[in-house]
């Protein structure tokens, strides 16, 4: 027999006594990538849109926006309020978790006027007839640093008075 | 603060990877290969430094980078026990002339890619071979047999 290179051991490395868990570490990793791969694949890291929907009497709010979301990401949030009844002067009320290291691109239609209301952001939308359906673009984007989870409270107002409070979960992924 | 988190996160994920892609992938950079780790330095770059253009953020990324593969290197020369995880061992492919498939098998290598790299160091048959040993830096070396 040749004479064994220096440091090659051959019990270990001919014939791989105790590497079998080697193999092993290998396999686990590659099952845990593909794990990963798949979870992206069905929506847990975002972006993809879901809607949630709230209805009181008096109207229907409905959230079209991702759930999931990455830093950095654009994104778009749709509220449609459905008016059952005449809704005077409607007002949507964002919860600071909206906002909050978020950038707001554009307002689509632009709200009548905007306000703080005890520390949320207030969009006033103006008349909305019986029937009618008001639909409020918002183009978003994640700030690179911000991630975390949140819950986002919506809340819909005739004037003074509260129609309908919609709450959703948002998890932003790093 | 959160570039140095994110290049310490990228930093261990990049490090299992390349543990999983095994030595067949590091030894043999097709330019496919090449190609393919220009696309993950992209990705990489895109969320370690995300907006951040600043040359401080570049140094935080890059000095992070430095300072975990010096650790790391250093660990696995002060640390016997953590040589495996680190690093790993050889594994010999050839011994006497004679080709070890299941070890072969094990890193996925051909005995044509085998004979390939031999032929690459002007050794024209596996049977001229004394030890074939495939390193932790996924290259094989060859020590022929001695002429008598």
């Amino acid at each position: 027999m040749a004479e064994i290179p220096d440091t090659i051991v051959l019990k270990r490395d001919r014939y791989l006594a105790k590497r079998s868990k080697e193999l092993w570490v290998r396999r686990t990793l590659f099952l845990l990538l593909t794990a990963f791969i798949v979870a992206a694949l069905a929506n847990v890291f975002g972006q993809r849109s879901s809607t949630s929907e709230m209805a009181v009497p008096a109207a229907t709010l409905t959230i079209h926006s991702p759930t999931s979301l990455r830093s950095g990401l654009t994104f778009e949030t749709r509220l449609r309020i459905i008016a059952s009844q005449e809704i005077k002067d409607a007002i949507v009320v964002l919860s600071p978790e909206w906002i909050e290291g978020i950038t707001f691109n554009t307002i689509e239609p632009s709200p009548v006027g905007e306000a703080s209301k005890d520390g949320r952001l207030s969009f006033d939308l103006g008349h909305i007839p019986q029937g009618q359906t008001y639909s409020l673009y918002l183009q978003m984007q994640v700030n690179p640093t911000t991630f975390g989870m949140r819950t986002e409270e919506t809340q819909v107002f005739d004037g003074k008075t509260l129609l309908l409070t919609s709450r959703r979960d948002v998890t932003i992924f790093p | 603060m959160d570039i140095a988190i994110r290049a310490v996160v990228l930093y261990v994920f990049v490090f299992l990877l390349m543990r999983l892609a095994g030595r067949r992938e590091l030894s043999s950079l097709q330019p496919f290969d090449l190609v393919l780790l220009i696309i993950i330095g992209d990705a990489l770059q895109q969320g370690l430094t995300q907006s951040d253009y600043s040359v401080t953020g570049a140094m935080i990324a890059v000095g992070t980078f430095a300072a975990l593969q010096v650790g790391t290197s250093y660990l696995n020369f002060k640390f016997k026990r953590l040589r495996p995880v680190l690093e790993g061992y050889p594994i010999v492919v050839v011994q006497d002339g004679n080709v070890i498939e299941a070890n072969l098998k094990r890193e996925r290598i051909a005995v044509e890619e085998l004979a390939q790299a031999a032929r690459l160091e002007q050794i024209a048959s596996l049977d001229d071979i004394a030890w074939a040993v495939l390193e932790t830096s996924g290259r094989i070396s060859f020590i022929p047999k001695k002429s008598s």
